[in-house]
């Protein structure tokens, strides 16, 4: 029933929605209270040539029109999208855009109705050929950003005006927590030195050095400390502390919200950058959901997607849903 | 700086230059105004920006220059508008001059739009119509530039050859819309305070003075600059008129200047008849022009009646009284930088004056000589006339005699005691003034009553109209001949009496000359009368087309408009039926689209070809949930479209929304199911 109301107020709000927006720029705000001068001063003084200079200031304002009208004219825009975005910073995004006929000028992109800060700009788009636009984006905070249409603005030819028209693009762009430091330590680690996670007392590793021993035979000849080796006049091996693997389970405890949430979400985030950065296997528990235990970029990008999403199951689910 | 960009610049500069030049074409604005905009300017072109780093600093000169600029106005030496131009133009300059940024250019593009608009004022020539054109190509160009190139990524270059084409399309329908405004918008002026006058470029050339010093050099004779425009009717249709336009004549002279009897005869009159007219009056409508720099009317001879006189000024135009001098002279009460009036004069073969009805000074004076003249003047004159007493014939023997015994010349140097004798027995070469003098004092001396006129000689027609040019001011004289008063003989050689400027200066002047009076009768003086002619002009036959009007057949012209405007009309009904006469879809179909815009919101949608039908034996095949909601409505459609059973008020809602409510729940279903799995 909501969602038919939605629908409802969104095929509403379609409808009502001109084609074609108009915003006067400050420099068209000036021309157009020296155009209205001049058209007074020629009414007034019946100035012949007033009036031509009258004519000629609005004849440039209806041929911006149709020149910026046939700027936004047979576009056809593909949102490429972004690798990862982070709450608070900077993202680069890119759109495909093209059109059938004619030449386009001075576009600027940027994502209509979505809380995304920015946008890129095109020069001289010619006719038939996909131009990738990009732009720094930044999102305000952390989850599912709802991507309805792409923005596209013109100032050409004069920059008096900037006419904008929306091209509808549907899509979710999720932005994952804020980037920072971990103020908490991580506790401890899951499993102790068993298993596959190795021994540390095992002096074969790549860690620290623990110290030197004569090399035995049919032991590893790149393991030899040359320097040591020639001043005691013996062949020396490094020994080297074993490095160990942990696993963690980081937790977003169930029931937290608002910035409580924001906060933690930031900090499991900057905890399981760094952990899986040293090499560990990092897993996360947020009550609704799972994610065992990994190691990797690829974890870390689970991770984050996940913690993403927290607090916003409902429009998940709704974009499941769609999806289906 | 990137690729593009300079040009941009360049562009911008060029633009304020033209705009600029537009208000300097009027001749109004101050000397040391143009110097500073001009050196702003060059330096700006050569990329030396000389306040690019103190441009807050420098912005403090303008201070000073705004002082300046109000010290005049309150003295009185400089008009307020023209102060706030010449302003506009330092600020430009400025600017120009200032490092370049997007707040920079749009200062530069505000402040010459300024200018244009202060020219619009200040000047009515010909020039500033191109200067206009000018700045809004250029500028128009800039800001396009200037537009792309915020649009641009750093580092990659301006596409200024892909910008061009379509730019110059739109400015050339921008000028063309500015044109089709200017012709049609309606002169429907809430105060008309009518056409301004600015002195233009140069000072003024011909002002006529109250004496007429003879000797010095013949300047004026080679000087083009046009400075009366006449309409005459009935229209002699000549291309060289070389009629005699008389401003005023001189009695007395003293040996070395000409001056007149008698001061002023009647103060301020709208009107002023010098003599009585006939029904054969050749009517003028004069323009002086600001070369002019005289008071003095100037009319074809002999002038009957001057009047419906309207001095222009710099602030508009009003309406000039007249006064009435000794002499037959007439002058504006009220000084302008340029007139227009009416006159009307009698045709050539005498003023027809009585020597009787003359004022006594004038006749007194009409045969005073100097005191110390040379008697060799009236030996001479006696000489040739050899006891020719009739005063016409008496004039004319010594005019040819003076043509074929003197050259003529303008150049003449220093002053000479007497400057008579000196023309006649010394030098034997002269301008115009010396022979008309001659000849004048020798017919004195043998009684013959006379005086100097001193107008212009010519008459170059361009266009409707004729000018007339400083060059061909000239003097001549007037032989005062019973039953026909005053009667011009001209001793000056008929080759020099025009004027005696280069030829091909003129022919090129000419041609400046032609452009402007069109556009100062299409532009300038464009008024409501006009618009409602060009209305006429479309169904009206032309003027003396007698056969036209016997025929009472509209001209090929109004045909011509008929056929435009029945065009426009059928195309606009063809567009108009087309549209009312389209098929409207039946609600059948209409139905079945929202049904299918149902379906794709569940993500089922019909294979290429396939019916509504076969999508739903399809989907039953495939035991698909939809289904039994789908069958009945695809019944439904079948009966309605088909059938002949149209669906009932009502009906294709409820069936939608049967079909929609399916549609949700089975996406519902399907969610769940994919998160359970």
């Amino acid at each position: 029933m909501r969602r038919k109301q939605k629908q409802r107020w969104a095929r509403l709000r379609a409808w009502l929605t001109p084609p074609r927006t108009l915003k006067v720029t400050r420099i068209g705000r000036t021309y157009l209270v020296v155009t209205f001068g001049v058209g007074l001063g020629a009414l007034n003084t019946g100035n012949n040539l007033l009036y031509l200079l009258l004519g000629l200031l609005l004849s440039m304002v209806v041929v911006s029109g149709v020149l910026s009208e046939r700027c936004l004219r047979d576009l056809s825009v593909r949102r490429v999208g972004t690798d990862e975005a982070f709450a608070g910073e900077p993202f680069a995004f890119r759109w495909a855009l093209s059109r059938k006929q004619g030449h386009a000028f001075a576009l600027t992109l940027s994502e209509e109705g979505a809380p995304l800060a920015g946008g890129g700009g095109v020069g001289y788009l010619p006719a038939g050929v996909e131009h990738v636009v990009r732009a720094n984006l930044t999102a305000p905070r952390r989850g599912p950003v709802r991507l309805t249409g792409v923005r596209v603005t013109t100032t050409w030819p004069l920059g008096l005006f900037a006419k904008t028209r929306v091209l509808p693009v549907e899509g979710t762009l999720l932005v994952y927590p804020r980037r920072g430091y971990a103020c908490q330590d991580p506790g401890d680690a899951e499993r102790g030195p068993v298993g596959e996670a190795g021994n540390p007392r095992r002096n074969d590793g790549s860690g620290d050095v623990t110290g030197l021993r004569e090399l035995a035979e049919g032991e590893d000849a790149r393991r030899i400390h040359w320097l040591k080796s020639a001043s005691v006049g013996k062949l020396l091996r490094v020994e080297r502390e074993r490095e160990e693997r942990r696993t963690w389970m980081l937790v977003v405890e169930s029931g937290l919200q608002g910035d409580a949430l924001e906060r933690r979400c930031e900090e499991v985030a900057a905890l399981s950058h760094r952990l899986l950065g040293e090499g560990h296997e990092v897993g996360l528990d947020t009550g609704d959901q799972r994610i065992r235990s990994g190691a990797g970029t690829a974890q870390e990008r689970r991770i984050l997607r996940a913690l993403a999403w927290l607090g916003f199951e409902d429009e998940r689910a709704e974009k499941d849903e769609e999806a289906a | 700086m990137r690729q593009g960009a300079r040009l941009r610049l360049v562009l911008r500069d060029l633009a304020s230059g033209c705009a600029f030049a537009s208000m300097a074409v009027s001749g109004q604005l101050p000397l040391w105004t143009l110097g500073l905009y001009a050196v702003g300017l060059v330096s700006a072109l050569a990329g030396k920006r000389l306040f690019a780093r103190r441009a807050k600093l420098t912005a403090l000169l303008l201070l000073g220059v705004a002082a300046v600029l109000v010290v005049n106005v309150t003295a009185g030496t400089l008009n307020l508008v023209v102060a706030a131009c010449a302003f506009a133009g330092l600020i430009s300059a400025h600017r120009l001059l200032s490092a370049p940024d997007p707040a920079t250019d749009g200062q530069v593009h505000l402040s010459g739009l300024l200018m244009v608009a202060g020219g619009a004022a200040l000047s009515g020539e010909l020039v500033y119509g191109f200067f206009l054109i000018a700045f809004g190509v250029l500028a128009s160009l800039s800001l396009a530039l200037g537009v792309v190139e915020a649009s641009v990524p750093d580092g990659e270059p301006l596409p200024v050859r892909a910008v061009m084409p379509p730019l110059s399309v739109g400015v050339g329908f921008a000028v063309a819309g500015a044109m089709a405004f200017f012709i049609l918008f309606p002169r429907l002026n809430w105060n008309m305070t009518g056409p301004r006058a600015a002195p233009g470029l140069g000072p003024a050339t011909t002002g006529f003075s109250n004496t007429v010093r003879l000797g010095g050099t013949g300047t004026i004779k080679g000087n083009p600059r046009v400075v009366l425009r006449a309409t005459l009717n009935p229209d002699p249709g000549v291309d060289a008129l070389g009629a005699y336009w008389v401003g005023r004549t001189y009695d007395i002279f003293d040996g070395q200047e000409w001056t007149s009897a008698g001061g002023v005869k009647r103060m301020r009159e709208p009107l002023l008849t010098l003599r009585p007219g006939g029904d054969n009056l050749v009517h003028q409508r004069v323009e002086l022009l600001p070369a002019y720099g005289g008071q003095t009317l100037i009319a074809l001879e002999t002038p009957s009646r001057l009047g419906n006189a309207v001095a222009n000024s710099t602030t508009g135009s009003r309406r000039a009284p007249l006064q009435e001098m000794y002499g037959g002279e007439a002058r504006f009460a009220e000084p302008g930088l340029s007139y227009s009036y009416e006159a009307y004069s009698l045709p050539p073969g005498g003023s027809g004056d009585s020597f009787r009805r003359l004022p006594s000074v004038e006749q007194d004076a009409l045969l005073a000589l100097p005191e110390a003249l040379d008697p060799r003047v009236s030996q001479t004159a006696a000489r040739i006339l050899n006891g020719e007493r009739e005063p016409l014939a008496a004039a004319q023997k010594l005019a040819t005699w003076l043509q074929r015994e003197f050259t003529y010349t303008l150049e003449l140097s220093g002053d000479h005691e007497d400057p008579l004798a000196d023309f006649l027995f010394e030098r034997k070469a002269g301008h115009c003034e010396h022979f008309a003098t001659a000849l004048t004092l020798m017919l004195r001396t043998q009684g013959i009553r006379a005086r100097l006129a001193t107008g212009f000689f010519g008459g170059e027609r361009v266009n409707d109209a004729y000018i007339l040019r400083a060059g061909d001011a000239h003097a001549w004289t007037h032989v005062l001949v019973p039953e026909r008063g005053f009667v011009t003989v001209d001793a000056t050689p008929p080759a020099h009496r025009p004027s005696q400027g280069s030829k091909w200066v003129q022919q090129v002047l000419a041609l400046y000359e032609a452009l402007e009076s069109r556009w100062r009768n299409s532009v300038v003086d464009y008024s409501f009368r006009d618009q409602v002619d060009v209305a006429r002009a479309l169904v009206r036959p032309p003027k003396g087309s007698e056969k036209a009007e016997q025929r009472r057949l509209p001209p090929p012209r109004a045909w011509g408009a008929a056929l435009v405007a029945g065009l426009v009309v059928y195309v606009a009904w063809r567009a108009v039926t087309r549209l009312a006469g389209r098929p409207r879809p039946l609600d059948a179909t209409r139905f079945v689209d929202k049904v299918e815009a149902v379906l794709a919101s569940a993500e089922l949608s019909r294979r290429a070809e396939e019916t509504l039908e076969e999508l739903d034996a399809r989907l039953a095949r495939e035991h698909h949930p939809l289904t039994r909601a789908l069958s009945p409505v695809t019944r439904r459609y079948l009966e309605a479209r088909f059938g002949g059973r149209p669906l009932r008020q009502g009906e294709a809602k409820q069936l939608l929304r049967t079909l929609e409510d399916a549609v949700a729940q089975h996406t519902r279903l399907t969610a769940r199911a994919s998160r359970a799995s």
